[in-house]
């Protein structure tokens, strides 16, 4: 039987960015077309198989907002890995990229960052260009990749890059 | 050169190519021609029995019509005669709404019972927001009524919830008395007095009902479960979870309504009759899900089992990653704990291996030789204290002095008269025994003991003391007697007194000092 790590990841980003939607479509596998928006932090967990142990994923989705407060401060402590997300339709929300990793790296400067563009099902609304993701992703330390919630377009590819990155 | 035909020739030439394409087309045609004719013929036939048709269906629709004629007037008659029925029933109904209600409800009754037997759901579905609104409009409007309708059920739930607590607080009671009767419960009871608690307050409240459903132990940074306990046993897979939101919550509350400071944190959640307790420590927390009133030891059990996980193990909760190899063996630690905090119990009575059971009879023996030689011992001592040390009022120096009243026995002495009776019995023993000795021994006062004075009189011994063989302290002694034994003075020979006093073998005899006896008047 395969020893099981439990880690503590976040997801992180501005509001309505499809935070939560990712974690539905990676733990769920579905998507629902309504907002809720998240109010204060959403835990789930995830098993990801790896070749000699479980890792088991808790992730822990906080509210998106323009001020990472106190408390937001508070859940992020403690995480192995963050997955941060921004919304291609937005360019607003490239920018605070920077915000959520620094941030990150203060309370745990050994974390894992992935950068996460959602939203790539909406080509025609997009607004951010691949070049200027890789860009910042690689000026912040992290990977970047495309995502659709929606279409589950490289969900699992970015939480299973996540769990590769994540040293046990 | 070429024939060019006459117009006449012409003309001719094609009337006959015209025939001739008549007879071809003749030819050919000549089946299609008779086909013609025959579905002509079939066509002529059809129409004829179209019409024959036709003229049937309509005799069928008029008879038809006429039918349908009858049945509506048939109809609404009936009609008719069901509305007379209805109003006379409900003529009938409103005279007789009272005796017609028994007979409703048995049957309405009946035919609830089969819809909820057959189909339970659909009735509850169909009935509950009726039932619902019935109750609050009944509330509203006549509320006594529906105090005396809901009363007995109301009361009979209450008295089974009542029963079930009276019974759960028994047996807490029942265990408590196993455990009160200890060091432990003596000085509980003790400080409980001091502090103006009562026994019985105290027992009530050890006694109220407490129960332990979970335990989690946390780690304060990340949230990540340590390790964790249920009583249901199995875990049910979310505690990983809840251990996650507990830590957010506190985190939230923290930031919130605190300082933001680590020694600021949510001890405490509240949610009906369930709370959670939270204890915290350095690295890790403990949160325990309970029922009912928590006893008074409760919170500083935990503290101190939090306390002595971070002595022993401060280095593993505070580096754990998530890698429970990391850990030590915190299940057993968390259901030893678990087991103290549902119920502390006495340890249980073990039977008895063999070496104790041989320990102890040897134990009880030793005890019963030390109480048998402490008696004796006493009994020795008792007996010898006057004789060693003299009766303590008789040590007196004025006794000396009723050495004179001493000598004033013998005057007492002439009532051999009232010695009548005893002598003839007690008389020949003295007489052949005892006289030689006063001789050898008392010579000093040879005029007083020259022939011991016989007596009967009856005396109690004011001591006890010991009876000897001759009137001398230096001969042996027999027996010790009691105080306050009937004896009968035989003879007196100085200071001493030969007494006879009834054994356990019958009559027995010897002579003790005068002094430990209290002659009666």
């Amino acid at each position: 039987m395969k020893r099981v790590i439990q880690k503590k990841v976040c997801l992180l980003g501005d509001f309505a960015v499809g935070k939560t939607s990712l974690v539905r479509r990676f733990v769920e596998d579905r998507f629902d077309d309504r907002y809720l928006s998240t109010i204060g932090v959403k835990i789930s967990r995830k098993p990801v198989e790896m070749a000699d142990y479980t890792l088991n994923l808790l992730i822990w989705d906080l509210a998106g907002g323009d001020d990472f407060s106190q408390a937001g401060a508070s859940y992020v402590r403690g995480s192995v890995a963050a997955l941060i997300v921004c919304d291609l339709t937005r360019r607003e929300t490239l920018d605070s990229f920077a915000y959520y990793a620094n941030q990150m790296r203060a309370l745990n400067p050994d974390a894992v960052l992935i950068f996460a563009g959602n939203k790539a099902d909406l080509e025609s609304e997009r607004v951010i260009d691949n070049e200027a993701l890789h860009e910042i992703s690689l000026s912040l330390g992290g990977h970047y990749l495309d995502t659709s919630a929606k279409t589950g377009y490289q969900v699992e590819t970015a939480f299973q890059l996540l769990a590769k990155k994540i040293t046990v | 050169m070429a024939h060019q035909p006459s117009p006449s020739e012409a003309t001719n030439a094609h009337y006959d190519s015209i025939q001739q394409l008549e007879s071809i087309r003749a030819i050919l045609f000549a089946e299609e021609q008779t086909r013609i004719r025959i579905l002509e013929e079939h066509a002529a036939k059809l129409l004829k029995t179209d019409k024959e048709q036709g003229e049937r269906l309509q005799a069928r629709a008029q008879a038809l019509q006429a039918e349908i004629d009858a049945l509506q007037q048939e109809s609404s008659a009936q009609t008719e005669t069901l509305q007379a029925r209805l109003e006379q029933l409900r003529a009938d109904i409103t005279a007789e709404s009272e005796a017609l209600i028994p007979r409703l409800t048995g049957e309405m009754s009946g035919m609830i019972r089969n819809t909820i037997r057959d189909s339970r759901d659909e009735m509850a579905e169909a009935l509950g927001p009726v039932m619902g609104d019935a109750i609050r409009v009944q509330i509203r409007d006549s509320r006594e009524d529906m105090i005396e309708a809901i009363y007995p059920i109301i009361l009979s739930t209450v008295q089974r919830a009542i029963a079930e607590f009276a019974r759960e607080l028994q047996r807490n009671i029942d265990a408590r008395l196993k455990t009160t009767f200890g060091p432990q419960g003596f000085l509980r009871n003790l400080t409980a007095r001091l502090r103006g608690v009562s026994s019985s307050e105290l027992a009530m409240r050890d006694a109220l009902p407490f129960n332990i459903q979970e335990l989690f132990l946390i780690q304060h940074e990340s949230g990540l479960l340590l390790s964790h306990w249920g009583s249901e046993g199995e875990d049910d897979g979310d505690s990983d979870l809840i251990g996650g939101m507990l830590t957010a919550i506190r985190d939230f509350a923290r930031d919130s309504f605190g300082d933001g400071s680590p020694d600021e944190s949510l001890n405490e959640i509240q949610y009906g009759d369930e709370q959670i307790v939270i204890q915290s420590g350095k690295h890790v927390y403990l949160a325990v899900v309970a029922t009912g009133v928590e006893p008074e030891w409760f919170r500083a059990r935990l503290r101190s089992f939090v306390s002595e996980l971070h002595i022993q193990h401060a280095p593993a909760l505070r580096d754990y990653d998530g890698d429970p190899a990391s850990l030590p063996d915190l299940p057993p630690k968390l259901a030893q704990l678990a087991d103290e905090l549902i119920m502390p119990k006495e340890p249980e009575p073990q039977p008895m291996g063999r070496g104790q059971k041989l320990a102890l009879a040897g134990g009880g023996l030793l005890g019963l030789i030390l109480i048998a030689t402490a008696c004796v011992y006493l009994q020795f001592t008792i007996a010898l204290w006057p004789l060693a040390f003299g009766k303590p009022t008789a040590t007196a120096t004025a006794t000396t002095t009723p050495t004179a009243t001493a000598t004033m026995l013998p005057t007492m002495t002439p009532l051999p008269t009232n010695t009548a009776v005893p002598t003839t019995t007690n008389t020949p023993i003295p007489t052949a025994t005892q006289t030689p000795p006063p001789t050898a021994t008392h010579t000093p006062i040879p005029t007083a003991t020259d022939t011991p004075t016989v007596l009967t009189e009856t005396a109690v011994t004011n001591a006890p003391v010991w009876v000897r063989e001759q009137p001398d302290i230096a001969s042996t002694a027999s027996i010790a007697i009691p105080a306050d034994i009937a004896v009968t003075v035989l003879t007196r020979q100085g200071d001493w007194a030969e007494i006879e006093w009834p054994g356990s073998s019958g009559l027995r005899r010897g002579w003790i000092p005068v002094q430990w006896l209290t002659f009666s008047e």
